[in-house]
């Protein structure tokens, strides 16, 4: 059974004295469907990479002779580039199609309208501080520098998010009949059997050059902690699940074992242990109240320089700035800037009039939109909480991929979950209506919670490939995953590089990281710190260097 | 003479003109958010240009008639409700709740955009698109002008990607196989002229090169 889902390490014991390398070693510790092991073992053997804090330097300008900057569109990235422009000096006006900012930083709540093209609703929660859902980022990484950065010159309060709940669910209908199962249960479980088939195959003699004794004793020691192996190496359950029963005033009753067969016929084997590390392990972060709180901060900072209900109609460069045309209430006007940082989508702005070189507009036409989905319901109750979960997120194979808890609000009456996260391939609720979006999260909640029916109230559903404004969720470069292609990193460089030196594309869509906030911070960087870059042309005399 | 362009805001409709801004606007409170009554430009431009990549047709210079037939169609259900297509789909759910009284204002609406020239996108055979053709003047007319009367529209100034995309969904029984759409069947009996792919290629390129 070993060698049957060790195919990596069968191959690899061909030679019976051959000398396993590092690599090797952490091929095989993945191999066995951890990444967490993996994770531990190359932190030690330093592989894992560091994250900086990247705020543009600008030289403050001229106050005579401020030059303009016009951004278009009020999303993350356009409100970092305006904020940074604005207090370096920079004339800037931000032009939003939306009537409100924040582009895809879209937090909901009672009486706020989901804009989506045919499918427009009306948020219908009950009009109180913790009942909001965040219908597009939800998490902020510790990790993420630049945005805990803005979080706190802006000061926007965060409180700590929990992603990982080993008391939530993982339900998958391959295995134990669709019967969900707790976290605990399949974490512990599928950590002790893999330990077991490691702990049996662990051979010191083979580690003999990388390993001395005492390496390799911390390893196989390492091995039996990480599944609560019992002495003799085999895992035979383990309290790490919880107890069925007693453990406080009474001995503990440990809970049954759960065939190791049984959790392979689930794909969460590869998923599950290591949803929780990387961007979304721990720690996290969310602003205090909603996602957008991080908009309102910017907002406030930008208040008088943001132009909302406009629509761009046309963008131009004109060798020394750029044009831009757009109307507003039915009326038209141009607006000519030194800079522009736009940040409209892509697949948007290749609908927009423009005199944009070719390569730029092949650039512009390949990223593909993103298909996020999700949706959420207010509950009657947080009937969670009786069941121990308080934040979190149950795993399942169904299309609504996840159900997420709220990690705050704890013990009051009601409460907004996540019923449905499609991350990618989110077509299946993008083609349903309304009514069917809801009756379908409903029927596959119930397969992790009997009484989700019952409990559910006023459900809202948000399918990003239809936002008005937008038509998509975070870009996508790559057409396969192996990788980008030498054409794709062609088309990424050129569409990161300035058309007619004035006019930058920012936004996560210009990153090689979509999907994440900290790119479009980035990406506004990486725009602004190009244009100081061509422009001082290494003078420090007052102004733009032209010639 | 400054060294910086300053702002040059020109205001081409306005009742005044050389307005500033922010004496144009009042800022509209993140509290209140109205639907968008400007719906069809996010994925047919403003001006009715259309974009291929979310495929939007233009619309600038659509024949009025032709617009409120497919409005209605689209309203009820003869296009987008079938099959996967997501623009279609997208279209269908964005007309199905607009009243009669709306699509009037929308026909009255795109008919002020100015006639576009969409750009040809492919070649084919010509001579072989030609003799295509023939059967397609007898509705379309002889130089794609089009027939009000027998509900045909002028073709050669639009997209030829969505003629392509249109000959291809009629052909297949997505357009046109609505039992209650007269007008779609009619079209959809008539691209069986049309046998391959490469004929339908082959015959829009024809189209384009009567621009």
């Amino acid at each position: 059974m070993a060698d049957r889902i060790h195919p990596t390490r069968s191959s690899n014991t061909k030679g019976k004295n051959r000398k396993v390398t590092r690599r090797e070693l952490l091929t095989y510790l993945a191999a066995t469907g951890s990444s967490a092991t993996v994770l531990q073992a190359s932190a030690a053997l330093g592989l894992v990479p560091d994250t900086t804090v990247d705020i543009p330097q600008i030289p403050r300008v001229d106050p005579v002779n401020r030059p303009s900057v016009v951004v278009l569109g009020a999303g993350i990235a356009g409100l970092t580039a305006a904020y940074e422009l604005d207090k370096a000096g920079y004339d800037c006006v931000i032009l939003e199609a939306a009537p409100k900012a924040g582009g895809r930083c879209l937090t909901v709540r009672s009486g706020d309208v989901i804009d989506e093209v045919g499918n427009p609703q009306r948020c219908e929660f009950d009009d109180e501080d913790h009942l909001y859902f965040n219908a597009g980022p939800a998490r902020l990484p510790s990790t993420h520098r630049n945005m805990l950065h803005y979080c706190k010159e802006l000061g926007v309060e965060l409180e700590i998010f929990i992603n990982e709940n080993k008391e939530a669910y993982v339900q998958d209908d391959a295995m134990l009949g669709g019967k969900p199962l707790k976290n605990k249960l399949f974490t512990t479980n599928a950590r002790g059997f893999m330990a077991e088939i490691m702990a049996k195959n662990f051979e010191p003699k083979q580690l003999d050059v990388a390993f001395d004794d005492w390496e390799a004793e911390s390893l196989i020691g390492a091995i039996r902690s990480f599944g609560d192996l019992s002495e003799d190496d085999l895992y035979k359950g383990s309290f790490r699940a919880g107890y069925l029963k007693g453990g406080y005033l009474e001995h503990g009753v440990q809970e049954d074992v759960v065939a190791f067969k049984e959790l392979l016929k689930s794909s969460f084997m590869r998923s599950v242990l290591n949803a929780n590390e990387g961007e979304t392990g721990p720690v996290l972060f969310q602003p205090v109240g909603g996602m957008d709180k991080i908009v309102d901060g910017f907002v406030r900072q930008l208040n008088n320089k943001i132009y909302y209900s406009v629509a761009v109609t046309s963008v131009e460069t004109t060798g020394d700035g750029v044009a831009v045309a757009y109307e507003h209430n039915g009326m038209k006007y141009m607006l000519q800037a030194d800079y522009c940082f736009n940040c409209i989508p892509t697949h948007l702005m290749t609908g927009i009039s423009n005199n944009f070189s070719p390569s730029y507009r092949e650039a512009m036409a390949y990223v593909r939109r993103g298909e996020a989905y999700k949706s959420a319901f207010q509950t009657k109750t947080r009937f969670w909480e009786k069941d121990d979960i308080y934040g979190g997120i149950s795993w399942t194979n169904q299309p609504i991929r996840q159900i997420w808890y709220p990690p705050h609000g704890m013990f009051k009456q009601k409460g907004i979950i996540l019923s449905a996260y499609n991350f990618g391939g989110g077509m299946h609720f993008t083609k349903l209506s309304q009514e069917q979006r809801l009756e379908t999260a409903i029927e596959q909640g119930e397969k992790i919670h009997p009484d989700y029916r019952q409990q559910v109230e006023k459900g809202i559903t948000i399918a990003w490939h239809r936002m008005n404004h937008m038509l998509g969720c975070s870009a996508r470069w790559q057409r396969n995953r192996s990788g980008m292609t030498a054409e794709e990193e062609r088309l990424f460089n050129r569409i990161r590089e300035p058309e007619g030196n004035r006019h930058y594309m920012i936004g996560d869509q210009v990153t090689l990281h979509s999907a994440w906030q900290e790119s479009a911070v980035l990406s506004a960087h990486w725009a602004i710190n190009d244009m100081v870059k061509r422009n001082s042309g290494g003078s420090s005399m007052p102004g733009r260097r032209i010639s | 003479m400054n060294r910086f362009a300053k702002f040059t805001i020109t205001c081409y409709l306005a009742m005044g003109s050389g307005l500033a801004l922010a004496d144009q606007y009042a800022l509209v409170s993140n509290d209140v958010q109205p639907l968008s009554n400007k719906v069809c430009a996010t994925c047919h431009g403003a001006n009715g240009q259309g974009n291929a990549v979310v495929g939007g047709p233009s619309l600038a210079g659509l024949e009025p008639w032709y617009v409120r037939n497919q409005l209605l169609s689209f309203r009820a259900n003869y296009r987008g409700g079938q099959g996967s297509y997501i623009p279609a789909f997208e279209m269908q759910d964005s007309v199905a709740e607009l009243s009669d009284s709306e699509i009037d204002e929308l026909v009255a609406y795109i008919s002020t955009w100015p006639a576009l020239d969409t750009p040809a996108t492919f070649t084919g055979d010509m001579s072989h698109g030609s003799e295509l053709y023939a059967s397609c003047a007898a509705c379309h007319g002889i130089d794609a002008e089009g027939n009000a009367a027998l509900n045909a529209p002028a073709l050669a100034t639009r997209d030829d990607w969505y003629m392509l995309r249109q000959l291809k969904l009629f052909k297949s029984g997505f357009r046109g196989g609505h039992p209650d759409d007269a007008i779609g069947a009619q079209m959809q009996a008539a691209v069986s002229v049309l046998e391959t792919e490469q004929d339908m290629v082959d015959v829009v390129a024809y189209i384009k090169s009567m621009n």
